[in-house]
């Protein structure tokens, strides 16, 4: 993935930014970035949760198929619903830190007022469909009724449910974000440099 | 009525809408209008399009990497690089390239490395005195060792989206990753020569000498439990055995980074011996950075693995909700008969595969100036692989040169994306990094060419393996 520096570089060059990064006897002396959970919001964890959820699930797994030569039927079901909750859940984060894959080159090439109009746009395109998804999916909520899972005896509506989850907590960061965009006067869109000058 | 789904698709990308919010939009927009289904079909296609376990490498392949990517590990691999090259003339280029090919061992899409390992290396070779320029372009063109070397994440979606055996792709990298790190280091060689540098580090041979051990080791191990495996050992004893020796070796002799560069000889050993497969590799390869960082070398504390988790979640979500969504834009492509058309069209004025590659090679190259390689993988290639089956091109060749393509695409003058994130990091000007890349260009075209119209480079060792 190519991406800005950000929150994410874990190492940085030597402590502090003066020393060499090599010593003279030709040893590197990189630093971890100081760690800083302060920017992280109630989604995030809660992706987190069926993140790790997901890893220990896999691990026992890994364990089962490998140690005890059996592995449960369930853990597979149970990792790729959780793979899905991880997923929908963490598409509000990025989207809060614009962090989603797009393509801005064409704000390179068109006037900063057109770029203005275009990001305007994307911003009331990005509410309107994370909406629309939300809806579509509490609709399917409902036509699915009491189906179950395949092999655990649970509804499958649970997954559904994280999933619509995840779409409104888009929703509702893509309000944040267009409103917070519209305050300052430019999206990340027209500055992709912004996002690194906030971090380097 | 067929062509304005792409076309819908392709300006609503233009405009910086996320390109899942582009695919799934558009595929929206395209069933209100057609009526053929009811809208909620977008949504369960979304949602089943990620209900899949081949899927769950996808994570923990990104979480392998980034637990690798700490101070503690970082520094010995560098101290591994610098031992191993260090000595040479333009000694920092050659670790900057060695330690690009070790990092792209241990992650599937290490081009991070750009940004983030990228500021350690220029702010390395800057206190040595080396130009910016030359920092900057030998740090772009190793960026693009990262997915050609395995593990890889754009060979894991590639393999997924053309069929093809992810673990064959894997092997099928590893020679063109030699072929670029030779042209590469050849080209560190030129600059050195023409501007008379010397060695950035004393020339001592112990170091050395114990660099080369260390390498012999790695790739001594899996030959070692291949061996015993055909001489009728267990192949699950003589490994287990094999890693207990390793253990037992680094703790007596504290070697600098044999246990790091194993991360890539165990997980493609175990995925190409059919021990595991992508998944359990991947889960494999996280267990075993978990280990070396929490227990053996102990740089790892709970709050880095909160925060390595965190970055984690962020590139499977961004990526996944683009996989999300071309489930059901290519579902519709597929069913209005588009890539039919497509393929038509492109076998009407050839039938060379010579030609069709060239012509690839200047389509993605393009492409991926400005499409991040996931994105563009699972967009193009569904599209392409009809033509590459009627032309008898061997898939996993194939996904050789989109990869490749699409890394060189992402520094191309005048707009690759990576020219922008490193023209920040280093603060220069487009116009001076723009010049810093250039030159690089020709191993990497070279290496494009090479790998694009000799397919046995890439071939050769999964044929060797698999037959």
């Amino acid at each position: 993935m190519i991406r800005p520096p950000s929150s994410a570089d874990t190492v940085v060059p030597g402590d502090g930014t003066s020393a060499p990064v090599i010593d003279a006897e030709g040893h590197f002396h990189a630093t971890d970035a100081p760690i800083d959970f302060s920017h992280y919001l109630l989604e995030d964890w809660l992706a987190l949760a069926f993140f790790w959820l997901l890893g220990l699930n896999v691990f026992y797994q890994f364990f089962t198929r490998y140690v005890l030569n059996d592995s449960a039927a369930w853990t597979e079901e149970i990792a790729r619903y959780l793979l899905i909750a991880t997923v929908f859940v963490g598409i509000a984060p990025a989207v809060r830190r614009t962090r989603h894959i797009h393509v801005d080159f064409v704000y390179r090439l068109i006037p900063a007022r057109a770029g203005r109009a275009m990001s305007t746009l994307v911003d009331i395109g990005r509410v309107v469909f994370f909406a629309v998804a939300t809806g579509l999916t509490v609709e399917m909520m409902t036509r699915m009724g009491n189906y179950k899972m395949t092999v655990i005896d649970l509804p499958v509506n649970i997954v559904y449910g994280v999933c619509a989850l995840g779409f409104l907590a888009a929703a509702i960061r893509s309000v944040q974000t267009g409103v917070e965009n519209w305050r300052r006067g430019f999206s990340l869109l027209e500055r992709p440099e912004h996002a690194i000058e906030e971090t380097v | 009525m067929t062509g304005a789904l792409l076309i819908s698709f392709l300006a609503l990308m233009m405009t910086g809408i996320p390109v899942a919010i582009a695919m799934a939009g558009a595929s929206l927009v395209y069933i209100l209008l057609s009526g053929a289904s009811p809208p909620m079909v977008v949504v369960h296609r979304m949602i089943s399009g990620i209900d899949s376990f081949p899927l769950l490498a996808v994570p923990f392949f990104i979480l392998a990497g980034n637990l690798m990517n700490n101070a503690g590990i970082t520094n010995r691999i560098y101290n591994f690089a610098l031992a191993l090259v260090g000595w040479m003339k333009g000694g920092l280029g050659h670790v900057n390239i060695i330690g690009s090919v070790i990092f792209a061992g241990m992650s599937g899409t290490a081009i991070a490395d750009a940004a983030g390992l990228g500021t350690i290396e220029i702010k390395a070779m800057r206190d040595h005195g080396y130009a910016k320029e030359f920092a900057v372009g030998v740090t772009a063109a190793s960026a693009t060792l990262g997915p050609i070397i395995p593990p890889s994440l754009p060979f894991v979606i590639y393999g997924m989206v053309a069929n093809v055996s992810i673990g064959q792709l894997f092997l099928a990298g590893i020679v063109p990753g030699l072929v670029m790190t030779v042209l590469m280091m050849l080209t560190v060689a030129y600059f050195a020569h023409k501007n008379g540098w010397g060695a950035d580090i004393k020339f001592v041979w112990s170091r050395l000498l114990k660099a080369i051990l260390e390498l012999g080791i790695v790739i001594g191990v899996p030959l070692a439990v291949w061996g015993a495996a055909t001489l009728g050992a267990n192949p699950v004893v003589a490994t287990i055995g094999a890693v207990v020796l390793l253990f037992a070796a680094d703790w007596k002799f504290k070697f600098e980074a044999v246990l790091p560069i194993m991360t890539p000889v165990l997980l493609i050993g175990g995925m190409t011996t059919g021990l595991f497969t992508p998944t359990e590799g991947a889960v494999a390869a996280v267990i075993w950075a978990l280990f070396l960082g929490l227990v053996w070398y102990r740089t790892l504390t709970l709050r880095m693995l909160a925060k390595v988790s965190m970055e984690t979640i962020e590139t499977t979500a961004t990526v996944l909700f683009i996989v999300a969504a071309a489930s059901i834009f290519g579902w519709l492509l597929t069913a209005t008969r588009v890539t039919d058309m497509v393929s038509a069209w492109v076998l009407s004025f050839t039938h060379s595969p010579w030609v069709f590659l060239l012509l690839v090679n200047l389509l993605l190259l393009f492409v991926g100036c400005f499409l991040e390689p996931t994105a563009a993988i699972l967009i193009a290639v569904p599209v392409l692989m009809p033509v590459v089956t009627q032309l008898g091109i061997d898939p996993v060749h194939f996904g050789l040169v989109v990869v490749l393509n699409l890394m060189i695409g992402l520094l191309h003058p005048p707009m690759g994306m990576v020219l922008f994130v490193l023209a920040r990091v280093a603060n220069m000007s487009l116009e001076r990094t723009t010049m810093a890349i250039v030159p690089w260009l020709v191993p990497l075209i070279g290496s494009l060419l090479l790998i694009t119209y000799i397919p046995a480079i890439s071939l050769w060792l999964p044929r060797l393996w698999y037959h």
